[in-house]
């Protein structure tokens, strides 16, 4: 019988710079092969909304918590973490402003992970004018 | 059963807008997890700072845990508080950093929100101070209901603390 390994993942998605854009939140969702699954933990969450101190520090603060602990037979499918962050628009439409994923560490100890982000853009000149009248931005149906 | 110890202390905070602040802080732990010593929550001293705009508390955290699952790891959890020359209390920031879980040394540093309210309160806030506060403060450590809730951030908490581990290897776990 294969033998089963536990990961344990405790930790926080801690802050964020975005120098162009305020009260933003995030949403975290993990992402993992077939040998894994959860065990305990939530496996996605929206934090609140944050903004931007109004000193120069321009950090939007988190501190949101992740505990999930999963179970697998295989290293392959190693679990990734996926985060979007949303704010709203000049018209207060929520829309994307970011999306990136990073693998959750392989060693045991403390790890801090910094996740560039990046969003879709649309293709044509048309659909960038359309979008930013409606507020319905190019985004993915799965991140 | 395995343990875990928790030696360190809360250094101080820096990053918020005033100084004269206190510190009341809790290590929470999963339903496996029993306290064998130490005091598990506290409050530090009110500093004011002479030098510089960083607030020192040096309060000691001194904690021993036995545990029978990994579930539930120690969260620090701390809320910054003012106070003024009239003794009226504002809060000025939550935060939380789980307790490493590798052996060492560990010098953290625990970034702190603080609730938003509507733009009269805020007003208000300028003139009179006082904010809004969390009811239920179960949300400092946990993310299940924040979707609802507006923050902006705040300070920074400083914090060094030593990890030990006993009898985690008998079951399996590498740390």
């Amino acid at each position: 019988a294969p033998t089963v390994f536990l990961l344990m993942v405790n930790g926080q998605i801690e802050s964020a710079q975005f120098p162009q854009f305020d009260d933003l939140y995030c949403k975290y969702c993990f992402v993992y092969g077939h040998d894994w699954a959860p065990t305990t933990g939530l496996e996605e969450g929206i934090s609140q909304i944050t903004s931007k101190n109004r000193d120069a520090q321009q950090a939007l603060v988190w501190n949101f918590p992740i505990d999930i602990t999963f179970k697998s037979t295989n290293p392959s499918g190693w679990p990734q973490i996926v985060v979007s962050v949303y704010g709203p628009d000049l018209f207060g439409n929520d829309v994307v402003r970011g999306y990136g994923a990073v693998h959750v560490p392989f060693t045991p100890g403390s790890h801090r992970r910094t996740i560039p982000m990046f969003v879709p853009e649309s293709t044509s000149k048309l659909q960038k004018i359309t979008s930013w009248l409606m507020g319905r931005h190019p985004e993915f149906t799965d991140p | 059963m395995a343990e875990v110890h928790l030696i360190g202390q809360i250094v101080g905070a820096s990053g918020f807008p005033r100084s004269s602040l206190f510190c009341k802080w809790g290590i929470h732990t999963g339903g496996a997890w029993k306290l064998l010593s130490g005091l598990r929550e506290g409050q530090t001293q009110v500093d004011h700072p002479q030098l510089g705009d960083v607030a020192y508390w040096c309060h000691p955290i001194d904690v021993h845990f036995a545990t029978k699952g990994l579930q539930g790891w120690p969260k620090l959890h701390v809320q910054v508080w003012h106070q003024d020359p009239f003794g009226r209390r504002e809060l000025y920031g939550y935060g939380f950093c789980h307790a490493p879980s590798s052996p060492g040394w560990h010098a953290l540093a625990c970034v702190t929100w603080l609730p938003r309210g509507s733009w009269p309160e805020r007003l208000s806030q300028l003139f009179v101070g006082g904010g809004p506060q969390l009811l239920n403060s179960d949300l400092i450590y946990t993310g299940a209901d924040r979707y609802r809730l507006q923050t902006t951030a705040a300070g920074t908490v400083h914090l060094e603390l030593g990890v030990l581990l006993r009898h985690f290897a008998r079951y399996g776990v590498e740390c």
